[in-house]
């Protein structure tokens, strides 16, 4: 197996519950969907998409061009509180986390919180993070047309998935396929109506729609063996030509669905004993990320910096969490003002 | 599962001066059973917590002792560590861990050990000879090489005899220089100018190293061109680090993270690694 390209969950041998959903009957499903969960999905803002909270079916937009956020933001704010203090205790904050419905939901998207999962919920497990995890449903969304910046079939983690969703959506021109991937799942599909047992021609459907998206992507990485390239070529000239054109923005780190530095820090009441611990997103291309006492820094170079983000998504993961941490989304390409390309940077790492 | 973030709340039961800006902190959990249950592997660290103030890893100078307590030397050079400074003896704290790997304590059993330390980095290693001198016929030779900016920056100079009075055991001391009107009867140099006297050999022995990165870098230049192999040299690197747990990404050297991996690497396990001034 190839780092990266996901194993088959052994249960899929087993008939996987699924059924047909018509086109014309997937607003009447959302209508569902709305009543019994708390849902988001994709809506027009602007000339962009962003996840939002859906309260009627005609606000989602299926066929979406990759959100500008990521979803990270439903597993873990910009900003918490993760401990209160008062005189003389100390509590664990927040309590709860509300089951919410993900609709529409990109693969790599879907993929960004397995590689999340790694992180939080390890040997010390974020209950933060885990109680709201436990709390999201995903209706994941096939792509049938990836954009320029997109490379999420490199990365195994698109242009569909075998897993890590609870119902999986394969749009086959007047209907969707509908498969299962949990218990949610089967409980969301049992609320498709008029829906349709799918037969062998739909899953040959699904099969031929894979295969016409993988046809359309434009941008390519080689995965193989380029963790250890990586690491082999952290002195490549093309990090000092980065160095010279990089802003340090940290655009880059923003919009990656699966960058979760966070900086912890107290705040205090003026006027009495009580305070909050806080958690906020941080970010490596930063300057004072990796600051030390008495003004050391062991990333004051910005190439260093932007190798960081890099070295982290396409080699260092491998070692400390077993995949990719990059899902192939694309964002970091769009967002960059000065067009650093993930990509090109694991090509030439090879050589190319 | 506890929450990994919250932190047991601890007394600082005494505190010692060391140096113009370095005390030793002797703490205690105040759960009793807790405190009875919190066992350490030198070289490890803990997270403390100054509530309202903020978080920040240190490295313990003691395992706990007879009594249970157990310390950690601290230099006043940021805004948590100075706020310490202003904290007396009865205060709250908050305390998680230990965490991390620590000195290779086992794999040294019967070898010949060097120490080779620099300013603040002497505390993390303090367990490592406290833990020799108990179990002495474990292990070979002991040798301890020590440096400081000046005379009155040393740490725990009251401990140096018995140090020497360890069976096998040298002790070396140096400073970068010596103020006007300042005894010292020992070196005067940076600590690797001790390696020209130096009594332990790359022949069954391990190397144990703390201090500034900048300091090791010329520790394990000089220990390889004196023929130890990097897989016989042992770090303790510092980062900046907010959770202790791997979940903030601070720490993060490569594919290893300080505070999980380490802070104690073997040098062989590191070499080669991104944003290491070793």
């Amino acid at each position: 197996m190839r780092i990266g390209v996901q194993e088959k969950e052994s249960w899929k041998g087993d008939p996987v519950p699924a059924a047909l959903l018509m086109k014309k009957d997937l607003k009447s499903w959302i209508s569902r969907l709305t009543d019994a969960y708390v849902v988001y999905g994709p809506k027009p803002r602007g000339n962009n998409f962003a996840f939002e909270r859906i309260h009627t079916p005609d606000e989602i937009v299926l066929d979406y061009s990759t959100t500008i956020l990521p979803l990270k933001k439903f597993l873990g704010p910009p900003s918490e509180a993760i401990l209160r203090f008062e005189e003389g205790s100390v509590q664990p904050l927040p309590e709860e986390a509300p089951k919410t419905l993900l609709f529409g939901v990109h693969c790599c998207d879907a993929s960004s919180f397995a590689v999340l999962d790694k992180v939080f919920i390890n040997e010390y497990k974020d209950d933060r993070y885990a109680k709201r995890r436990e709390n999201i449903v995903t209706v994941v969304m096939a792509c049938s047309e990836p954009e320029e910046t997109c490379f999420c079939s490199s990365m195994g983690t698109g242009p569909s998935l075998e897993q890590g969703y609870d119902v999986l959506l394969t749009d086959l021109e007047d209907r969707y396929l509908a498969e299962s991937g949990s218990p949610e799942g089967d409980a969301l599909i049992q609320m498709i109506p008029r829906a349709a047992t799918p037969g062998p021609a739909d899953f040959q459907g699904k099969k031929k729609s894979i295969e016409d998206a993988l046809k359309k992507f434009k941008r390519k990485v080689d995965t193989d063996r380029l963790p250890e390239l990586f690491l082999k070529n952290l002195d490549h000239p093309m990090w000092a030509h980065i160095r010279d054109i990089d802003l340090a923005c940290g655009q880059c780190v923003l919009v990656c669905p699966t960058c979760y530095c966070s900086d912890i820090r107290d705040t205090s009441e003026v006027t009495s004993a009580s305070g909050e611990r806080v958690r906020e997103w941080d970010c490596c291309v930063l300057l004072e990320f990796a600051e030390v006492a008495m003004g050391g820094n062991f990333r004051r170079d910005r190439g260093a910096r932007i190798r960081q983000f890099m070295g982290h998504n396409l080699s260092y993961c491998i070692e400390q969490f077993g995949r990719f941490k990059c899902v192939g989304c694309g964002r970091c390409i769009q967002a960059c003002p000065v067009h650093i390309d993930i990509t090109e940077v694991a090509g030439k790492v090879r050589g190319g | 599962m506890k929450d990994p973030y919250l932190p047991e709340k601890a007394a600082i039961e005494k505190i010692r001066r060391e140096t113009v800006d370095t005390k030793t902190y002797s703490v205690r959990l105040l759960d009793a059973r807790k405190n009875a249950e919190f066992s350490v592997e030198p070289g490890q660290f803990i997270m403390v917590s100054l509530f309202g103030i903020g978080e920040a890893p240190f490295s313990l100078s003691s395992s706990p002792n007879s009594d249970g307590a157990f310390n950690t030397t601290v230099r006043a050079v940021g805004n948590i560590t100075s706020a310490l400074d202003r904290f007396e003896e009865g205060a709250i704290i908050g305390v998680r861990g230990p965490y991390g790997h620590g000195w290779p304590i086992e794999s040294a059993r019967g070898k010949d050990i060097l120490i080779v330390a620099g300013g603040i980095g002497l505390p993390p290693l303090r367990p490592v000879i406290t833990k020799i001198a108990e179990e002495r016929r474990d292990y070979g030779r002991l040798e301890i090489l020590y440096g400081a900016r000046t005379p009155d920056q040393m740490i725990f100079p009251y401990e140096y005899e018995d140090w020497r009075k360890i069976k096998d055991t040298r002790l070396e001391l140096t400073v970068d220089s010596v103020p006007a009107g300042t005894g010292w009867e020992h070196n005067v140099g940076v600590v690797t100018t001790l390696f020209s006297e130096m009594k332990t050999y790359p022949e069954n022995s391990l190397v144990m190293t703390c201090g500034p990165e900048i300091m090791m870098r010329f520790v394990v230049r000089g220990l390889l061109a004196k023929g130890f192999a990097p897989d016989q040299i042992y770090v303790s690197l510092e980062r900046r680090m907010k959770c202790g747990i791997a979940q903030c990404g601070h720490c993060q050297i490569g594919p290893k993270y300080v505070c999980k991996d380490g802070p104690v690497f073997r040098l062989s396990d590191i070499q080669g690694l991104p944003d290491l001034a070793l």
